[in-house]
């Protein structure tokens, strides 16, 4: 099974520095190892730049409407994301929590409906002078009626050459979050989200500049029902 | 034995048993619930007319498989199932050696609690599947309304099959951890029935009983788990009081005044034998210790005679493990029991700053007793009154009262 593998960063942590550069350093130390471990199980794993960044899309009566800001204003947001290929969500939830973002971040996980589209663009990625870009959907209700719609769009946006990767996810019923207290894994029902949406989909996209990408995120179907937000990866 | 009978043991035995066992087969939690409920019914039809089968789990196993292979042939995905599983001839048989799979019921256990599902989910799911406890059972053990359960249960099942819960005993490096998982369940469901103790509550009370067959089915199939057994003699210990807790009003009776001879023997002593044998492998989990703890009450004859420095002593040891407020105040009273009321108190004001304690009737209560001990009526008195609105049933209110008016 496909899964998405939310890390939750917090304005705590990513805004005025309070976590120390030497717990940013053991964190990246402890990396390889880790990656190596779950390699035949991650498929793909980048950080996002803050929330602040992003730019909201609606389309309303044919209009498209785009704002900036994060969609919602809460202390916990998508800081990155990790697709798993696992058995079943113990071996996604062994994957995450073993993870060493998990000894500072809650980590949520939940699984996509139909599995995750990924294109050759997706092994390429980062090699380039490329300028991807996350497309998140945050919908209030779930709308399968809507999945056809977001399926030509995908085979669209991969016919041009400019689709990353992506997919539905399973409702916020379906979502575990982990977090660790006193070095234990402790696992909660539900999303790390509290506002009334949730993140029904995500979609990467490549190749395109800020404009373009917004324009794209424009012609999602889920733009015309709910919100996109449209978030850059972060770059050293 | 008449055929009434015959069902309901059949059905306390093997209904956990039949599901589990459809479950695995078919993946499908509906299907197997509806067709071992549809067995059941053929049971009330027949037995009462052709007698109890010789083998009634047997019998009841054949036909919720039959009736499971019926269906499945019906719907396309199930015939493709079926086509999976093997040839007609092996479907025919594959229903057949049901009941000797203990690992069915582990597995079934084992999923219903999982952690990632939400708690009042795991709680309902393991009263229907394990217990077989309807919809509208389990809704007035727990006081909500049916459609609220009926929503869980179905939200619950749901999540295990969206987001890929696997029905499997979990691997051995998990098995600890998901097995006190397992307990919590157990233990939250005994508390629901215990803290429900009056005579228009029976179906509440009945919880208790459920709790402790699944903690024995669970002992059963986990024979080497010390905490297992555990938080059996712990639930069985507790149990064991139920007829000494309330005198013949229907007042709550504290430890203390209880009527020992009330206390059910065997139970008891079922529970200090499980408990000897699990704290002779070592290192004791949460379980054994509040059952160690429930086991010095049980083991003195009178309450004056309670060793209270082993109780301090455990409380300790269970503090250590399992961090809480409401261990640290049973662990002052137990100081103040042991002989040091001062030692006691102070633990009580300090407990007094913890938000958490803010809403908690017990702490003042508990300060309340020790002022009284110690001579102090008029500060024991004001004690009781802080405690008496935050007392949440009318049974603890009265006691409360009661104690002021004895000052």
């Amino acid at each position: 099974m496909h899964y998405l593998m939310t890390i939750v960063g917090t304005t705590r942590f990513s805004s005025d520095g309070v976590m120390s550069s030497d717990a940013i350093e053991a964190m990246n130390r402890a990396f390889p190892a880790w990656n190596e471990k779950v390699k035949d199980r991650r498929l793909f794993g980048r950080e996002l730049d803050l929330p602040g960044t992003a730019s909201i899309v609606r389309v309303r009566d044919g209009e498209p409407l785009v704002v900036d800001g994060p969609f919602a204003e809460t202390k916990e947001f998508m800081a990155g994301f990790s697709l798993l290929d696992c058995a079943d969500l113990d071996d996604a939830i062994e994957v995450a929590s073993s993870s060493p973002v998990a000894w500072h971040h809650r980590i949520e996980i939940r699984p996509f409906t139909q599995g995750v589209r990924l294109t050759d663009r997706a092994a390429a990625f980062g090699r380039g002078d490329d300028n991807p870009y996350l497309l998140i959907s945050w919908m209030r209700e779930p709308r399968v009626d809507l999945a056809p719609a977001c399926d030509r769009w995908r085979d669209d946006l991969t016919a041009r050459g400019l689709y990353v990767l992506g997919g539905a996810l399973g409702g916020a019923d379906t979502a575990t979050t982990i977090g660790t207290r006193d070095g234990a894994t402790e696992l909660a029902d539900g999303p790390f989200t509290e506002t009334p949406e949730f993140i029904a989909a995500i979609d990467v996209v490549d190749g395109v500049d800020r404009r373009q990408a917004i324009k794209l995120a424009a012609t999602h179907p889920f733009a015309g029902t709910d919100a996109i937000e449209v978030r850059p990866f972060y770059t050293e | 034995m008449n055929a009434q009978h015959a069902l309901d043991a059949a059905f306390r035995e093997s209904w956990g048993r039949i599901v589990a066992a459809l479950i695995r087969r078919t993946g499908n939690w509906d299907l197997a619930e509806e067709c071992a409920q549809e067995a059941f019914v053929e049971a009330v039809r027949k037995w009462p007319a052709d007698g109890v089968p010789q083998r009634p789990i047997a019998w009841l196993t054949t036909v919720a498989g039959n009736r499971a292979i019926d269906r499945l042939r019906r719907e396309a995905r199930g015939a493709q199932l079926l086509e999976q599983i093997g040839h007609e001839a092996d479907v025919e048989t594959m229903f057949d050696e049901v009941e000797e799979i203990e690992d069915d019921r582990l597995r079934l256990i084992f999923t219903c609690c999982h952690p990632a599902l939400p708690m009042d989910g795991r709680v309902a799911l393991t009263l229907r599947s394990l217990i077989g406890l309807t919809t509208a059972e389990i809704a007035r053990a727990f006081l909500v309304p049916e459609a609220t359960v009926a929503k869980r249960l179905t939200r619950t099942k749901s999540k295990i099959a969206a987001a890929g819960i696997a029905y499997r005993v979990p691997p051995a490096h998990l098995l600890p951890e998901r097995t006190a998982g397992v307990l919590a369940v157990l233990y939250l469901m005994f508390n629901e029935g215990y803290s429900a103790s009056s005579g228009e509550e029976l179906i509440r009370v009945g919880l208790c009983d459920d709790a402790i067959r699944l903690a024995r089915s669970l002992r059963q199939l986990m024979p080497d788990e010390p905490e297992v057994a555990g938080a059996l003699a712990l639930m069985l210990l507790q149990h064991s009081r139920r007829r000494a807790r309330l005198d013949d009003n229907g007042e709550l009776v504290t430890l203390e005044d209880q009527e020992r001879a009330r206390w059910d023997r065997a139970e008891i002593d079922e529970a200090l034998e499980l408990l000897e044998s699990a704290l002779r492998r070592g290192a004791a989990g949460p379980y054994q210790l509040q059952a160690a703890i429930a086991a010095c009450h049980a083991r003195a004859a009178t309450a004056a005679e309670t060793d209270w420095p082993q109780v301090a002593g455990l409380y300790a040891l269970l503090e250590a493990q399992a961090p809480s407020p409401v261990v640290r105040l049973n662990r002052a009273v137990a100081v103040a029991m042991a002989g040091d009321l001062d030692a006691g108190l102070a633990m009580v004001d300090e407990l007094g700053t913890d938000p958490r304690m803010a809403r908690y009737y017990l702490l003042d209560a508990a300060r309340a007793d020790m002022l009284r001990r110690r001579g102090d009526p008029r500060g024991a008195a004001d004690a009781y009154r802080r405690a008496l609105p935050l007392a949440p049933s009318e049974a603890e209110r009265r006691f409360l009262q009661r104690r002021i008016t004895e000052l």
